[in-house]
């Protein structure tokens, strides 16, 4: 029997309600807020309530060093940090002509790919979460912190690793890291066809996630989605194809795709994501032996760095979509002006509003998972 | 909102007395046994609040799930702050964040514990000169265990834990009891941050004195600027009418004055 | 393609009088334009030139000038390349145009800036408070607010110099800060 031939339904109808989820609600992400209107459990109207995480980075920016700022770049985006690191030493080195060495290029791609299938298999046990189904968070949670262990023996960091500076990265890999590296992702690769018998074939995912949140291609363009919500619509574009930024033109790799832009869609092509970006770190993998040389190009003294005046607006594919870094200097030792425009500003925002309606409650959360937001990037 | 001058400056904290009162001298010889095993029982099953109120939230899952196991030491996330007794405040609370913390800590039946995780609740934190954030938590609630690093690491979270744990079964985890003892000071603090029309939907001087925890630095200056500004708490009302159970209410209604 | 590109700004320049256009790197392109025009421009952008997605507006404040620069960060997916147009506005009053009717997304960014920057958009969809709703001081992001008097009014420091450490020091241990230079111990406290 389907819920709508339910008796509620000849039941006199009721007035429409508000309903706010968050920010302290297992069904949002992070600290955020969402404030629904509804009639049953239809959605007619939603409003995002952001601010809960802000901290106002770009004034605590304008107040500091060049090189301190490269500690509080990662906290904008918790789940995946190092693209923001990586984006803001690329604004610098574009300002101060900086000429980064051949190597310490691969290792932030290394670096940069790890942390993507990190974010990803976050975010993919968190979407299945929402749909009833905990043992992909669990399995997904516990092969993130296998990544985890990765990064910290090659930065340091957990988490909030802090290994790119201007001009390069603070230091080496350790020796037989390669092989390690090679390791977990063998490990990795082959916990994928689990991943697809418990997920991605299962009937109950397959059913709640089809046709929930679709966004057309046009809406797409229109509503300023990116990332691999924008691919799930049938749109073949990645930043570190079109617009390439380190060494992502030399790296062989496929940029998926598919049709329907819905929340299936969306998790399928995050799921081949971690798929090319492990072919990718093999390449790099395979490339890094050959590769000596410095890790980092000598930089003028960092606590009393002026960089050239001049603005400048880099770009890079974060596990989110487009991350993009508007820096400013007038010539003096602290940046003038930074503001970053995350992936989220745009999904978390406008597209979940404009997804929320006309879907059913228990869809809120699924939806808000399935465009993997993340509301510290909309606060900052 | 008022302005922020009108708000008195909260002093240095007083000296309070603390202990069990004269008057509620134990009995009960068994009353001893009795307390060590509620303390025992109280620490081996903890819930602990479900709110993510910054980035520290990240290493949680990793803390909860299989690999560090978090729900061993018998620590499970709960949802709704009613049942919670562990409220874990993981990173900078801005400001906006801090009054639902508040409006949370209020709503949480004692005994109540927090736990301040990332160096951002010891001190501000590496956002020491942000307007948004919240530098030091333990001037609006009373924090028991404070967990330094950025971000901790989840056996640090865990080790945390087991302090407190340790400490509610010896029976030293009371800070829940000062927000009672010196509910003006710590009112005080988040006049002085919200204004002076701050006001919860918590009656915690009532609830101080059920708790048999009204002292002298209960009431204060701040205490008595709230009464000024509070609007009494109203019953909310229903807004979902049907009619056809409407029809039936005043059909009863008017069949019991019939009689 | 950068035949096409050159094709296409040569109809621009030939349409829109001035505006001034420097290529900084291969994908990069910088339009600084006439605040009047900016919105014609953008309109041409979109419509004739393929850039559909507005990947960022931002605001930068020179307050001694007594400007607000806004940057209208355009990415055409067919061209593959990035124009950002610059154009100032006097930072008093603060009013501009909204381009909401031509990019969608300009209703987030311009409602950010309006409130971090206090700039009003005339014709946005909606101004109202976003982050910053429990927010009664001026708007953070400008150059003469200060940040740090701010936290110094409205917050309390940990106390670095406890009594307990001031008897250490009496007995020639503990960390010795003189007063003088303890930046934020009992600041606040002392000075109310």
């Amino acid at each position: 029997m389907r819920p709508e031939n339910y008796e509620a339904q000849r039941q006199p109808p009721s007035y429409d309600y508000e309903l706010n989820i968050g920010p302290n609600h297992p069904g949002i992400e992070g600290n955020y807020a969402f404030k629904l209107r509804l009639n049953g459990d239809r959605v007619i109207a939603g409003r995002a309530d952001a601010g809960y995480l802000h901290r106002g980075f770009e004034k605590l920016m304008e107040g500091r060093l060049w090189i301190q700022n490269l500690a509080i770049t990662p906290r904008i985006c918790v789940p995946d940090p190092v693209p923001m690191e990586v984006s803001y030493c690329l604004a610098v080195e574009d300002l101060c002509g900086l000429v980064v060495p051949e190597r310490a290029q691969w290792l932030r791609v290394m670096q940069l790919e790890l942390s993507r299938i990190a974010a990803h298999l976050f975010i993919f046990g968190g979407h299945a979460a929402t749909t009833g189904m905990y043992t992909p968070m669990f399995w997904g949670i516990a092969d993130r912190d296998l990544i985890l262990d990765l990064f910290e023996e090659m930065t340091g960091g957990r988490v909030y690793h802090i290994y790119n500076i201007p001009g390069g990265v603070r230091r080496d890999l350790p020796d037989g890291f390669g092989e390690r590296v090679t390791n977990t992702l063998d490990y990795l690769e082959s916990r994928l066809p689990d991943y697809d018998n418990l997920l991605f074939t299962n009937q109950v995912f397959v059913h709640r996630a089809r046709g929930c949140g679709p966004i057309s291609q046009q809406q797409a363009l229109e509503w300023g989605v990116t990332g691999p919500n924008l691919r799930a619509t049938g749109l073949k574009f990645d930043v570190r194809r079109d617009d390439p930024y380190l060494v992502y033109d030399q790296l062989e790799f496929e940029i998926p795709t598919e049709a329907p832009g819905d929340a299936w869609a969306r998790a399928l092509v995050r799921r081949r994501e971690i798929k090319e970006s492990i072919r990718i770190i093999r390449q790099v993998v395979a490339r890094l032996p050959t590769l000596a040389g410095p890790i980092r190009c000598p930089i003028p003294n960092p606590l009393a760095w002026n960089v050239p005046a001049g603005s400048t607006y880099t770009r890079v594919e974060s596990s989110k979509g487009e991350l993009a870094w508007y820096v400013v200097s007038d010539g003096g030792e602290r940046p003038y002006r930074t503001h970053v425009r995350g992936p989220s500003q745009m999904h978390a925002v406008q597209v979940l509003e404009q997804l929320a309606i006309g879907c059913r409650i228990e869809d809120v959360a699924q939806i808000m998972f399935s465009l993997d937001a993340c509301p510290p990037e909309v606060d900052r | 909102m008022t302005h922020i001058d009108q708000v008195p400056t909260p002093g240095a904290p007083l000296p309070v007395e603390i202990g069990v009162k004269a008057g509620a001298a134990r009995t009960n010889p068994f009353a001893r046994v009795f307390d060590e095993l509620v303390r025992f029982a109280q620490s081996r099953s903890l819930f602990m609040l479900h709110y993510c109120t910054g980035c520290g939230a990240v290493e949680l899952p990793p803390a909860m799930t299989s690999r560090f196991d978090m729900e061993r030491l018998g620590i499970q996330p709960m949802v709704s702050p009613r049942q919670a007794d562990i409220l874990l405040i993981t990173g900078y609370v801005s400001v906006k964040t801090l009054k639902r913390v508040i409006l949370t800590y209020e709503q949480m039946n004692s005994p109540k514990y927090v736990i301040g995780i990332c160096s951002c609740t010891v001190n501000g934190g590496m956002y020491w000169q942000s307007y948004a954030t919240a530098k030091k938590l333990n001037d609006y609630m009373p924090v028991d265990i404070y967990i330094a690093g950025c971000m901790p690491r989840p056996e640090a979270v865990i080790e945390g834990l087991r302090g407190l744990i340790e400490n509610i079964r010896t029976g030293r985890a009371d800070a829940w009891k000062d927000y009672y003892r010196r509910y003006d000071y710590y009112l005080g603090n988040q006049q002085r941050l919200f204004g002076a029309d701050w006001q919860t939907s918590t009656d915690v001087i009532a609830e101080a004195r059920h708790y048999d925890l009204f002292g002298p630095a209960t009431l204060g200056a701040h205490t008595a600027l709230l009464e000024q500004h509070q609007r009494p708490l109203e019953a909310l009302e229903m807004r979902i009418e049907i009619p056809e159970l409407m029809r039936r209410r005043s059909r009863s209604d008017q069949d019991g004055t019939a009689q | 393609m950068t035949n096409e590109l050159t094709t296409w700004l040569d109809t621009l320049l030939a349409e829109l009088d001035g505006i001034e256009v420097r290529r900084t790197s291969r994908r990069r392109l910088r339009v600084e334009v006439a605040s009047d025009a900016l919105p014609a421009l953008l309109e041409l952008l979109r419509g004739r030139a393929s850039f559909v997605h507005l990947s960022a507006i931002s605001c930068v404040d020179w307050i001694d000038a007594g400007q607000f620069e806004l940057v209208y960060h355009c990415w055409s997916y067919e061209i593959q390349s990035l124009v950002s147009v610059h154009t100032r506005i006097p930072r008093e009053p603060g009013v501009y145009i909204s381009v909401y009717d031509i990019y969608t997304p300009a209703a987030f960014f311009e409602r950010d800036i309006h409130e971090m920057f206090g700039v009003w958009f005339e014709g946005s969809p909606d101004l109202s408070r976003f982050i910053l709703t429990e927010w009664d001081g001026p708007p953070p992001m400008r150059k003469d607010f200060d940040s740090e008097a701010w936290v110094n009014q409205h917050f309390g420091w940990q106390d670095y110099h406890p009594d307990w450490l001031k008897d250490l020091e009496a007995r020639g241990g503990g960390i010795a800060v003189p007063p003088n230079e303890q930046r934020f111990s009992r600041r606040t406290v002392d000075e109310t």
